[in-house]
């Protein structure tokens, strides 16, 4: 459980609110759907009400007039019966897409909007990582609006029983009673039941998922299982995973055969006792022989809506689990907020961090990290310490606020300005950039600018170009997975150096590139960036080399500033952290 | 996708015949399970005919106690029925899961056993959506479309069985409905199944786009790309929305075709039950007992055209199946016995006249090295040089077009699958931590090792640190679903897999690739621990890599170019010497190596 603090930030849950928007938005929609199914359902009650008219009026008397009036009030019912139900389908199924589509759409902007997602603020199951979110805007959302589904069917089997009531209370009052006092306590029965054993199947059926997931995660890894010989034990452990599957399945089918038994017991009980009853009454000649068969054929009807209303009410259940975790990913608090000041006209690109602490305990501005960068100079920064250097581009790149000291480009507060134009002046590239699904042309002019000759050169795409048969028209695969880990980073380079920001941040933009190549990179972004103000933050000394300077920090200050010949020759830290 | 179409797929005969063969050794199972279905369904039967014989009693003015029989078979038979519903369908399930089980293992343990080339490129698609995506179809199948069929089939055949033992003309006169039915089946597997799959399609390009935007938010916000991506995400929710809807607009004619036939089938058994009536051929209970009989199987026939598409679809994942569980098995020459083979000392390495070309474009042209025992060998050279297909070659795990490479004097040819895995391993790019423990992950190489072990390894490469801070040390869950490791841990993992694992040749192939550079230092020492006693290839990333290797081999367009220890090389003022300036500023005094 989450400690005080965590639940001070999280907003107070309010899970129905996205399912309470979604009926109100599609409310006539749903109106005519649950008109439909009372409709359906209703002329399905009456169809052995007329089985049972059919005996007695035509059959029993062998009154061929009464048979031509009754199998013609059948065909009228059947029309009813089928239009209604197509009505039903039509409205529900209409209101549930369009419904999960707003869903879907709504989440898709919070997950991507510029201000960001705060982790702090995010619930457990719902918290930053992708799986949950794509989850939550895939599946959640689905099952949120499938919740219209279980409002109407739920409708629908309340006007059967209703109609049912009503037919059975016009046969006969005690017969009707007997049903009608007779069935809640069924259906309350086999609900009770029915829960717990369904919650039990569910759990066992997650196990069994299991299995699928252990296989998949093998097969992923198989470059690994390959290299170290290690596919028969991966093999006997997919077994383990599937053999516990087969038991978790086995377990699951327990209660959902036993569930199927009962069902079966307590509707023919029911039956008998509604049988037994009736054909008293019959005999008595309290009731028709029609009245039997329509009260017989309604109570085997009965167990149908009856059951529906269990599964409706599951159905709800679950779409307000949904409903729960869709509102709250709605509700997670931003990471950063942005102010109003406008972009400046004038963009020569004046950096300067002022005061930024790095140091996770908590550092005062006075003692913070200070750097300044005049225009179009290109200053590297080592930050030997992992932790601080995320912290320093986490800042820069507006992924968080700074704890204290502020940045400032062009003299303006970047936290002033709103969050995407802040990225627009200051542009942060990280070393294990995305790339999306599409062709390597389209993940170069991602930001709009295609990227020129020179650029192309000077991040090592021309090799990259050159090594793939389609060239820019080669598909990069799902997050770039067709490319090697040296391609993707170079296409992310030249992305980022085609966008062109008055300040670039790169961040250790060649770890998985080879040292030639590393080396015509640092030359091509000199080259390429000449005038324009670059920070690098990396520990390459190729790249390095290249800057007009080099800044090290230490414990979240400079703790030396020069170019990087002297400090690769003076500076025993330096030479630690960049050359060893 | 490229098309490329690359494990087989199962005949129907095929599938039938694996099926059967699984089916074989649990034969009494099915036929118990079968068994106890037709009875269930037979008792449901029995409902009716009761109810007729209740409405008869009553036209003929019987006594109260004449009901009272009637009833209690009633209730009987819906016991009978529940007990041999629950029963059955308790054993159809056991017979299905253990069916499923195994063939699901026989499609792992072909899949894992598959040569490496054939899993690269869109193979490796196929083969997760074979173990995964198919057989999760096919388990759902089995959890529900297989009782379906089981109860509902029979509940239909035994109805018309019922309506023949009332009156065979009852039975022709329900037959009626069947036209219809078959018309509105045609029409719905031609027009709304193709549909669905469509839909299933669209739904997966759909969490696809889901997947790339969201999970490049990061690259998203920083490029201000959020409204491209929106509208991606829109285009592909719209796109499976309405093909979403298109489904139920077809899904209407069907449903209109299924009341048909009710309305054909129920009208005609009650003209039918008249006119025998009238000629005094049946009682009105027995006509009424007909038109139940069909009211009843209104619901099981609806179920059962209804699951005909899972049936379907499921046959097909099946197919896949099959064909990957029938694939030949790779022979085993005792791999799983590796610790009584334990090698003594490090080995040389011969690569003789090595070729190599992916689909006509040469990759290697032509490599001859030796690598004496315990030396460690550094490959340097520019993307595409061919450095990764070297180290796949040596290692085994890619058969070369042409060419020769011999680890302690034997072909690797000669060596069998097992004897080979003893002998060399290779730490490939791609970094992967399996799901599960930590010790789990570890034991993949050495099966059954007591923790001791895996702690001796881990604090061989340096990583016993980390790994004692962790919540749970080696009990510890990580992988996918578990605590997520930063680069340099899953590589330092793949070090201590090395350890583990204790093969005389050693290839790394980038091994600290996008690790950032701090994280690259550390990964460098456990590397230089991990191989110590062992011949080594790293195809080195940092040049302080090759300075510290007993030989730099510098490889250009799959041919080795230069060739020589570090100090060498650099003296020989070549392309190394060019890079070692580059990488070390301005070519001050070097680094002591």
């Amino acid at each position: 459980m989450p400690a005080p603090q965590a639940t001070a930030v999280a907003p107070p849950p309010r899970p129905l609110r996205p399912l309470r928007d979604a009926v109100r938005e599609e409310r006539r929609r749903i109106a005519i759907s649950a008109s439909g199914a009372v409709g359906h359902q209703t002329c399905e009650a009456l169809v052995p009400v007329v089985i049972g008219a059919t005996v007695d009026r035509a059959i029993a008397p062998g009154d061929t007039g009464a048979l031509v009036l009754w199998i013609g009030l059948l065909l009228l019912l059947f029309v009813a019966l089928t239009l209604a139900y197509r009505t039903q389908l039509t409205a529900g199924e209409r209101a549930i897409e369009h419904t999960q589509h707003r869903m879907r759409m709504r989440l898709t902007r919070r997950a991507l909007d510029p201000v960001g997602l705060d982790p702090a603020g995010a619930p457990d199951d719902v918290a930053g990582s992708t799986g949950a979110l794509v989850s939550v805007a895939g599946t959640d959302a689905r099952t949120a609006a499938l919740g219209i589904e279980g409002v109407v069917v739920a409708l629908g089997a309340v006007a059967a029983i209703g109609v049912s009531a009503i037919v059975l209370l016009t046969i006969s009052l005690p017969l009707g009673l007997l049903v009608l006092l007779g069935a809640p306590p069924v259906v309350l029965l086999l609900h009770r039941v029915a829960v717990p054993l369904e919650a039990r199947s569910e759990e066992q059926q997650a196990r069994a998922a299991d299995a699928s997931a252990v296989a998949t995660d093998l097969l992923t890894g198989i470059r690994v299982l390959k290299g170290l010989g290690a596919e028969a034990a991966a093999e006997r452990r997919y077994r383990d995973a599937s053999q516990s599957a087969r038991r978790a399945s086995l377990a699951a089918a327990v209660p959902d055969n036993v569930l199927a038994g009962l069902n079966v017991v307590i509707g023919g009980a029911f039956l008998t006792v509604v049988a037994y009853v009736g054909g008293r009454l019959a005999l008595d000649g309290t009731i028709s022989i029609g009245d039997l068969i329509a009260a017989v054929g309604l109570t085997q009807f009965l167990l149908g809506p009856l059951q529906r209303i269990g599964w409706a009410l599951g159905l709800l259940a679950q779409a307000r689990g949904s409903a729960r975790r869709v509102a709250a990913l709605l509700e997670i608090p931003p990471a950063v907020r942005g102010g109003t000041t406008p972009l400046p006209e004038d963009r020569p690109g004046a950096l300067r961090i002022e005061g930024v602490g790095l140091r996770p305990d908590g550092t005062p501005a006075t003692t913070g990290l200070w750097i300044d960068v005049a225009p179009g100079d290109h200053v590297g920064v080592v930050v030997p310490d992992a932790a601080e250097a995320a912290r320093l581009l986490d800042v820069l790149a507006r992924r968080r606020a700074p704890d204290c000291g502020s940045v400032r480009v062009e003299d303006v507060p970047l936290d002033g300005l709103a969050v995407a134009d802040a990225r627009r002046l200051l542009l942060v590239s990280d070393h294990d950039a995305d790339l999306f699904d599409g062709t390597v042309g389209e993940n170069l002019t991602a930001d709009a600018v295609p990227p020129s000759a020179e650029v192309l050169a000077a991040s090592g795409v021309d090799e990259v170009l050159a090594v793939l048969p389609a060239g820019l028209e080669a598909a990069v695969g799902e997050r770039g997975s067709r490319l090697s880990g040296g391609q993707r980073q170079r296409v992310a380079l030249a992305r980022a150096l085609a966008a062109d920001p008055p300040v670039l941040v790169l961040h250790d933009p060649t770890t998985a590139v080879d040292a030639v190549t590393e080396q015509r990179i640092a030359t091509g972004i000199s080259r390429v960036r000449r005038g324009r103000t670059t920070v690098l933050v990396t520990t390459s000394p190729s790249l390095l080399a290249a800057c007009d300077r080099v800044v090290l920090v230490v414990d979240g200050r400079i703790v030396a500033d020069d170019v990087h010949d002297r400090l690769a020759a003076d500076h025993g830290t330096y030479r630690e952290a960049v050359l060893r | 996708m490229s098309g490329r179409l690359l494990l087989p797929t199962a005949s129907p005969r095929e599938t039938r015949r694996a099926i059967g063969r699984l089916v074989r050794p649990r034969r009494g199972l099915a036929v118990a399970a079968l068994g106890l279905l037709v009875a269930a369904a037979a008792a449901g039967l029995l409902v009716p005919p009761l109810l007729g014989r209740l409405v008869d009693v009553t036209i003929d003015r019987g006594t109260v106690s004449e009901l009272t029989a009637p009833a209690v078979l009633l209730g009987a038979a819906a016991v009978t029925q529940g007990l041999l519903t629950a029963v059955g369908g308790l054993l159809l399930a056991r017979l299905g899961e253990a069916l499923l089980a195994e063939l699901r293992e026989r499609v792992v343990a072909r899949s894992l056993e598959l040569p490496l080339e054939e899993l690269d490129g869109a193979g490796a698609g196929d083969v997760l959506s074979r173990v995964s995506g198919d057989v999760a179809v096919v388990s759902q199948a089995i959890r529900t479309v297989l009782p379906a069929v089981a109860t509902a089939g029979f509940t239909v055949a035994l109805t018309v069985g019922g309506l023949v033992l009332l009156d065979w003309r009852l039975a022709v006169a329900a037959l009626a409905a069947v036209p219809i039915q078959v018309v509105g089946l045609r029409w719905y597997l031609r027009t709304v199944v193709p549909i669905y799959r469509r839909e299933r399609v669209v739904q997966g390009e759909r969490t696809q786009q889901l997947v790339d935007s969201v999970s490049g938010a990061r690259t998203v916000r920083a490029l201000g790309l959020h409204e491209d991506r929106e509208a991606r995400v829109r285009a592909s929710s719209e796109r499976g929305r309405d093909v979403a809807l298109e489904g139920v607009l077809r899904l209407r004619g069907f449903l209109h075709a299924v009341n048909g036939a009710e309305l054909v089938g129920l009208a005609s058994v009650l003209v039918v039950g008249f006119l025998l009536v009238r000629a005094d051929a049946l009682t009105v209970g027995a006509a009424t007992a007909g038109a139940l009989y069909f009211h009843r199987a209104f619901d099981p026939v609806g179920e059962l055209l209804m699951v005909f598409d899972d049936l379907q679809e499921a046959m097909t994942a099946l197919a896949r199946m099959v064909g990957v569980a029938s694939l030949p098995e790779t022979a085993r020459d005792g791999a799983e016995t590796e610790d009584a083979h334990r090698h003594h000392g490090p080995v040389d390495v011969d690569v003789l006249a090595l070729r190599h070309d992916y689909g006509g474009s040469p990759v290697l042209h032509g490599v001859d090295v030796r690598i004496a025992a315990g030396e460690h060998v550094a490959l340097i050279g520019t993307t595409g040089a061919g450095k990764t297909t070297f180290a796949k070659i040596v290692a085994g795990v890619l058969e070369p077009s042409a060419g020769d490479v011999r680890i302690g004097g034997t072909a690797l040819g000669d060596l069998g699958p097992g004897e080979l895995r003893r002998t060399v391993a290779l730490v490939a790019q791609e970094p992967h931590v399996f799901a599960g423990t930590l010790a789990d992950d570890l034991r993949l190489v050495a099966p059954g090792a007591p923790d001791d072990e895996l702690w001796d390894a881990l604090r061989h490469v340096g990583a016993d640190g980390w790994v004692r801070e962790l919540p749970d040390g080696l009990g510890t869950r990580v992988g996918e679903g578990g605590l997520r490791l930063s680069a340099t841990r899953v590589q330092h993992l793949a070090l201590a897999r090395i350890v583990l694992r204790d093969v005389p040749v050693v290839l790394l192939d980038e091994a600290t690739a996008e690790a950032g550079s701090a994280g690259a230092r550390i990964l460098e020492d456990a590397a230089l621990r991990a191989l110590r006693g062992r011949t080594s290839v790293v195809v080195a990333h940092r040049l302080t890599q090759a300075a510290t290797a007993d030989r730099v081999l510098v490889m250009d367009r799959g041919e080795i170019v230069e060739d020589g220890h570090h100090d060498e090389l650099v003296a020989a003022g070549g392309r190394y010497a060019d890079l070692w300036l580059a990488w070390t500023g301005a070519g001050r005094d070097a680094p002591a190596g």
